[in-house]
Order: structure tokens, then sequence, then C-alpha cells
């Protein structure tokens, strides 16, 4: 009798704790949310409160009127292009570092050299691959903010571990029947690992969605921006637009969110910790 | 003979399969490595300068109240950040992992949504409630017959909404890899020491913080490594201010390299940087027997 009353009230107390542990999380997302359909006289005067007291579209219209759709088309293009580099590149390197294993001698050394890209910070490096984008002219173009970064070890890593699982005989006997490497590999190999695919696909794109600090060095045209940039852009030294910030972070938040809902048991998953680096 | 071909075509299959990868990786990142190394003994300024001056930018850095200044503000926010960062996620982890919690799944969602949003988001998320006039926050505080906190002016104040912002962002990232933990004890431990007579929170002492703490260890360096180079989400909050007094080291080498055009005195301290990180890197390595590679 009170072993189930002291289990009912755990069970109260903990659930309790996490309703306002989700809360906490949750309450800056949904108070920016409510803050962007308020008009800048709402937005700058006491008492403040939760829902907007006239619902405004005000700064929607502002971030889209001053080309916003724009900005969306460079982020979307960095993320969509890139992803598919990261994903073609990454699968391949991670496919021949686990197949080519006992053919091969020197497969963890190769491996080896792109642990090095774990070692050191991309942000340590940008002066210099700053340089390196400026001297082949990629300067003010967004392939200078795309190719730096596709190269990414956490999926080389992801798809090399995936490929260790699958047994040698499968490509030995697709080698017998007389088919070539790299057709063993697009129509054998790849559907085998849709898992990581699917995995590296979202966090790729997140990824670069929200890349930051390259395309800020890298775009130095308006119409090159990437949203990122563009709302740096709007905390201007005149002073910040907060109006202009409020309505561009939501809408930069919301593809994330549309992904994180449709997706979730894919990213909450153990692969979750896996993404580590961009 | 066949034998020996058939190996030959291997290595060529091997090295396409290889090569786009490689061939980014040299040009993006392990040629930035050595430029950042030769431009540091240079006077490089990102146009048409560049001499050799030898040991010079090190000299200087080495002497610089600046860099050694900006250097013990780095740790000290990243010294000030870590308790949260390492313990949070635990307790929510510890949580979401009980059976008496109800709604686990939507706690964790909900948790990790901020890990996907970007650091400059994130930042402006965080400074929009900490907003010295018209923030929430202060209205709170006022509400209740406070004082309005000066978040912005006040540089260990805007230190703590960084680090705010920062253990937001991180928490759920961090609960995952201590869910995977804790879904690694055997329910034997804990099945003997509920038969020893222990209670849940003296289960969780004895238990799960003990076989936890290769997980407690990476999260700390990561979080560490990830501490040191805060730079985005600090744009999105008080871009280095008051004064420098947020300004960390990896904002202080832009700011040198892309602002002052001291390109070779900036990689000079990117090369004294990454020593450290090498340092962690290295004993996270071997901490986890070879980043768990194989």
């Amino acid at each position: 009798m009170s072993a189930s009353r002291n289990k009912t009230i755990t069970t109260i107390l903990l659930t309790a704790i996490g309703i306002v542990t989700a809360f906490v999380m949750v309450f800056p997302i949904v108070w920016l949310l409510m803050s962007s359909f308020k008009d800048s006289t709402e937005l700058f005067a006491y008492p403040l409160h939760f829902l907007p007291a006239h619902f405004s579209l005000d700064s929607y219209k502002g971030v889209i009127e001053s080309g916003f759709f724009q900005y969306v088309k460079n982020s979307l293009f960095l993320a969509v292009v890139g992803t598919v580099i990261t994903l073609v590149i990454s699968a391949m390197c991670g496919y021949a570092l686990a197949i080519y294993r006992h053919e091969i001698s020197y497969t963890n050394k190769v491996f080896a050299v792109f642990l090095l890209g774990t070692l050191i910070p991309g942000e340590i490096l940008t002066i210099s691959q700053f340089t390196v984008v400026s001297e082949i002219g990629l300067y003010n173009n967004i392939w200078g903010c795309i190719l730096p970064v596709v190269t990414t070890t956490t999926g080389i890593f992801m798809y090399r571990q995936h490929f260790m699982t699958i047994p040698l005989s499968l490509a030995e006997s697709a080698r017998l029947d007389g088919a070539h490497e790299f057709k063993i590999f697009t129509q054998i190999m790849m559907p085998l690992a849709s898992s990581v695919t699917v995995s590296l696909t979202i966090f790729s794109f997140v990824w670069r969605w929200n890349d930051y600090i390259l395309p800020l060095m890298v775009l130095s045209d308006q119409d090159k921006f990437t949203i990122q940039i563009a709302i740096k852009s709007y905390i201007g030294t005149m002073g910040i637009n907060w109006n202009a910030i409020l309505a561009s972070s939501i809408l930069s938040i919301l593809p994330i969110v549309i992904i994180f809902i449709f997706l979730q048991k894919y990213i909450t998953g153990g692969l979750a910790a896996t993404g580590v680096k961009g | 003979m066949g034998k020996r071909r058939k190996s030959f075509s291997h290595t060529k299959s091997f090295w396409m399969f290889v090569a786009p990868a490689l061939l980014l990786f040299f040009v993006f990142f392990i040629l930035p490595l050595f430029l950042s190394i030769g431009f540091s003994f240079t006077n490089y300024d990102g146009w048409k300068t560049m001499e050799f001056v030898g040991l010079e930018n090190y000299k200087k850095l080495l002497v610089s109240g600046e860099f050694y200044k900006t250097l013990a503000r780095t740790f000290g926010y990243a010294i000030f950040s870590l308790p949260f960062k390492v313990i949070i996620p635990l307790l929510i982890a510890a949580l979401v992992t009980s059976r008496y919690c109800k709604g686990i799944t939507a706690i964790r969602t909900i948790t990790y949504l901020p890990v996907l949003i970007s650091a400059l988001v994130v930042g402006i998320t965080i400074n929009w409630m900490f907003g010295q006039e018209y923030g929430l926050i202060n209205f709170i505080i006022q509400s209740l017959g406070g004082k309005p906190m000066e978040w912005s002016l006040n540089p260990f104040l805007a230190t703590f909404v960084i680090s705010f912002a920062s253990n937001w962002a991180s928490t759920g990232f961090y609960m995952i890899m201590y869910i995977g933990g804790i879904k690694n004890i055997s329910p034997e431990l804990y099945e003997a020491a509920s038969v020893d007579g222990a209670k849940s929170y003296q289960a969780f002492f004895r238990v799960t913080l003990p076989m936890l703490s290769p997980t407690i260890f990476i999260v700390l360096l990561l979080s560490t490594v990830n501490l040191l180079k805060e730079y985005a989400l600090v744009q999105g909050i008080t871009s280095g201010g008051p004064g420098t007094s947020t300004t960390y080291i990896v904002q202080y080498m832009f700011d040198q390299g892309f602002t002052q055009y001291r390109y070779g005195y900036a990689s000079a301290i990117g090369v004294v940087v990454s020593l450290i990180f090498i340092v962690i890197a290295a004993i996270q390595f071997k901490m986890t027997k070879g980043g768990e590679v194989d």
C-alpha cells in the first residue's frame, strides 16, 4: 500500500520536473515566436504580454520585402548542394576504407589522415582557408562556402563503421558475377547503408543551413548572403533592427523544426551523438 | 600473376573512391594548416605584404598582455560554464530514463530541439529574453519588485547570459550521449543494488555515476573544446562587449586577422591555440583508446 503510494508520488514528482524542464527548454523559442507577431510599438512597451495585443505580420512583411527569399535561396543552395557532395564523397570514401581493408594494407593510415580533421577546430584555420578560397577565385562565391566544409570526418566515419559490418563475401560474389567495383558500390552496397544516408543528410543539411563563419568572411555582396549572414546584418552599427531579427530568426528556424518533427526518430536516436562536427 | 593484377585493380578502385574526399581535405584542411604555420612566421597582411619575420609574431604574442587576458577570459568562461554543461544534461538524462517519469519522448525531443538551431540564432533568442530594456527577464524582475539587471553592461552578467545560451543549446546533445551511456549499464547492477536495499537516489550515486564515468569524461572534454572556441553565439548576444569583456580567443584571432589585417600575427595565435586543442584531443584519444575507432 505505502510502496505503491510512494511510487505514485515519485511518478508525479519526476513527471512534474520533466514538464518544467521541457517548458524551460522550449519557452525561449515560443517567446521569440510570440514577439515576432508584435508590431514595433508593442515590442517596446511595458507591460509585456505573452500574446500579441494586435496580431501583426509587419515584421515578416518587412524582411520579405527587403529580399529575404533571395537569402533563403542562397541558404538552400548551400545546404542542398553541400549535403549532396558530402553524401557522395563520404559514402565513397567510407566504403573504400571499409571494403578494401584486407586487400589494401594502408587503409587505416589513410583514415588516420582524415582523423587529423577532428584534432583542430575549423575555426582556427578559417583565416588560411579564406586565403585558399580567395586564391582559387572563390571569394564572394557561394562555392567558396561549400567546398571547404563538405569533407567531414564524421560522415566518412559513419559510412566506414557501417560498411565494416557488411560481410565482404557480398562484394566477392558480385565480383565473381562480373560486376564492376563502382556498380557494386552504387547498386548493392549503398542501399544497405540507407540509415547512415538518412542521418547524415539531416545533420549535413542542418550544419550547412546554420553555417556562419565562412559565409561571413567569403560573401560580400548582399544578394549572395545566406540567411545567417542576413540576420547578422540586421545587427547593424546603427542599432539593432529587432523586428527584422525576430522574424528572420523564426523563418530560419522553421525548416529545422519541420525536419525535426518529421524525422525525429532519426535525430534523437543513437546517431544524434555522432553529429558532433560540421 | 593473376592475383597481383587483381590487387592492383583494387588499389586503383580504392584510390578512385577515396580521391574526391582526400583532394578536398588536402586543399581545404591540410593546405590551410601548413599555410597557417607558414603565415605565422611572416608579416602577411592578407593583401600584398608578406615578408619572413622569423619568430617575431610569437615573441610579440608571448609578451602581449592582451593575448593572455583574452586567453584567461576564455578559460574563465569555460570553467564557469563547465559544471552546468556536464551536470544538467546528466540529470535530465537520468530523468528521461527513469521508469517513473511520464512523457519521456516529448521531454527528450523538446530538450534536443535547440541543438539544431544555429549558434547565432541561439544567441539572439536568449539575448531577446535578457534584454536590458523590454526584456522578459527584467520585466519579471521588476514585476516582482526588483531592480532591472544590467545584462549587457555588466561584464559578469553578460558572461552569464552567454553561458546560459550555450547551455541551452548544448544540453540536448549531451543528454543524448548520457542516455546512450545509461542504456549500456547492465540492469543486473540495479537489481543487485535493489537487493542490497538501495533507494533510487542511492542507486544513482553508486551505480549510474560510476558506470557513466567514461561518458562524463567525454562530455567534459567535448564541452571544454566547444566552450574554448565559442564565437558565433557571442555574436548574437554581445559581439564581445561590453568593451572586450566577452571577447574570446577565436574572436580575438579574427579581429587581429580580418579587422586589423595582421594575418601573420593572427596565424601565430592560431598555432598557439591549436596546441591547446591538440593536447585535449590527445587526452581524449588516449582515454577512449583511439577515439572509438575500430
